[in-house]
């Protein structure tokens, strides 16, 4: 901020006043689209079958 | 610049901005200077931290050892992938920047609201369990390297966990972030190292700007270490950890582009120091080592360029494990406290954010409680991270594109088409390289010729 002529105050982020942001808990659940809901869910049995596969894996190699 | 601190009653008083002073009842503290380029300069200094840390902390113990290892085995060949990984680790970090400034929340936080209880939760395991596993890279790292250096790992490796859990428990963010950025600091090192072992700098600058295919052509282990070069360069605890940071540390609107800029700097220097790792690596190459880990390398090293530069190599392993585990230790504690309902600040007295804290504690002394255990299977778990970290890559990297896509959070802060399409690119090449290496490593005879 400006205080007078060529004098400026620079204020450390956890000096300054909380700053409002967006209240993501008042928004609730992102709305999604069919496709995007489809997509997530294959993303999910993926990321389940992977992490099986690799645990598979290293018990084996761990045998 | 003056060093005169002024306390006044002020409401919004964003760093630098020319806004005309409005009063309120919290009081603001802030520094005075006379001119624009000062005011910049200082407002730089105040929100430079998390972007630097984030990029430094991702070359860790196993990024030392994956970047020494391709320099010892193909020598600069494939410095031109480092080169290309610096606008991708900057692109993807820019996003988590906006993410935590415009919500001041966590990754976790975003994604248990924003996708629900069964997606946050998974995520948070997900995360959990490679950062632990990452974790444990890094106190095997710190044991070999302290072995190698003559000090009892049983008495090194406990004072290193303690090292780290002080380091946290000041309940100041300012004092931990100073310490960290010294740290930080430290990795300029590596260009010490480089510069002394007399790099061949014409063949550096081809390599690193002409893609080129080196003697043998591509085998499989070729192929796999160039998946663990993307999968050490970008990795999925920094999104929550640079997000969190930004959280803890409330950054403002105002500091947007200062936070970017910081974001980028860390993003050179890292690509920097990864480059100067390989130099290294192809330095014992070119003296006819054959590479088994970076603390072997560095006695390799000592051998002709000095017991100093062998030392130094050890140190800074040391110093990335110990980044490393900071950081990755934190994005945990971070995530968890966000999804629970915890406080969870570094600016926080341990009585205050006990659960915090306590995570914290728990991640650091179970990993080095892990490392001490006589033949604990860690070659395993390096394998296991590895993996893990590549498969669950592009699946945090789509949440994050979700997440910047989403209008009603965003607003003016989310991504414009140009992001999208970088973003997708990035993620659909990650996606297959995520594939390739789980394959690789799940079933290595498919890759056999």
């Amino acid at each position: 901020m400006k205080t007078t002529k060529e004098q400026f105050v620079v204020v450390h982020p956890l000096d300054d006043v909380f700053e409002p942001k967006v209240d993501t808990e008042a928004l609730g659940p992102m709305a999604m689209t069919r496709s995007v809901r489809f997509s997530l869910l294959s993303l999910r049995a993926y990321l389940i079958l992977m992490v099986l596969l690799v645990v598979y894996h290293v018990v084996m190699l761990a045998r | 610049m003056t060093n005169k601190t002024l306390i006044m009653p002020a409401a919004v008083s964003t760093a630098g901005s020319a806004a005309g002073v409005e009063t309120e009842a919290a009081p603001v503290r802030g520094r005075v200077v006379k001119s624009k380029l000062a005011r910049d300069l200082l407002t730089f200094l105040m929100v430079f931290g998390p972007g630097l840390i984030v990029m430094v902390a991702d070359n860790d113990a196993g990024a030392v050892s994956t970047y020494s290892q391709a320099g010892a085995q193909y020598g600069t060949h494939l410095l031109w992938i480092v080169l290309l990984l610096l606008p991708v680790c900057y692109f993807i970090q820019e996003m988590v920047v906006r993410l935590g400034i415009a919500t001041g929340k966590g990754h976790a936080a975003m994604i248990y609201q924003r996708f629900g209880k069964w997606w946050g939760l998974f995520s948070l395991v997900d995360l959990q369990l490679v950062n632990f596993l990452t974790l444990v890279t890094e106190f095997a790292a710190i044991n070999l390297a302290l072995t190698k250096m003559g000090v009892d790992p049983r008495y090194g490796v406990p004072l290193a966990a303690a090292c780290l859990v002080m380091l946290v428990a000041t309940g100041s963010y300012r004092r931990w972030e100073r310490i960290v950025v010294f740290l930080c600091l430290l990795d300029f090192a590596w260009f010490w190292i480089a510069f002394r072992l007399g790099p061949p700098i014409a063949q550096i600058v081809k390599h690193a700007l002409v893609p080129t295919r080196p003697a043998g052509g591509i085998t499989p282990d070729l192929m796999f270490l160039v998946i663990a070069i993307v999968g050490t360069t970008i990795a999925p605890w920094q999104l929550f950890f640079q997000q969190s940071c930004i959280a803890d540390k409330r950054l403002r609107f105002a500091d947007l582009k200062w936070a970017r800029l910081d974001t980028f700097m860390g993003a050179c220097v890292t690509v920097t120091a990864a480059v100067c790792m390989m130099v290294a690596g192809a330095a014992s190459l070119t003296h006819g080592f054959r590479f088994t880990d970076p603390a072997q390398m560095a006695m390799d090293i000592g051998t002709f360029a000095g017991p100093v530069m062998r030392h130094l190599i050890l140190l800074m392993m040391i110093n990335a494990a110990v980044l490393g585990t900071t950081a990755i230790s934190l994005s945990s504690a971070w995530a968890y406290g966000e999804v629970r309902g915890w406080p969870h600040s570094l600016q926080l007295p341990w009585r205050e954010a006990r659960g915090f804290y306590a995570l914290y504690l728990i991640s650091v002394a179970a990993a080095a409680g892990i490392v001490l255990i006589p033949r604990a299977p860690l070659q395993l778990i390096i394998l296991g991270v590895q993996v893990l970290a590549g498969v669950i890559l592009p699946s945090a990297i789509i949440f994050l594109q979700l997440l910047l896509n989403d209008k009603e959070l965003l607003g003016e802060y989310a991504n414009k088409p140009w992001n999208n399409w970088v973003n997708w690119t990035i993620i659909v090449v990650l996606f297959i390289l995520s594939l390739v290496l789980a394959a690789q490593v799940t079933a290595p005879n498919l890759f056999r010729s």
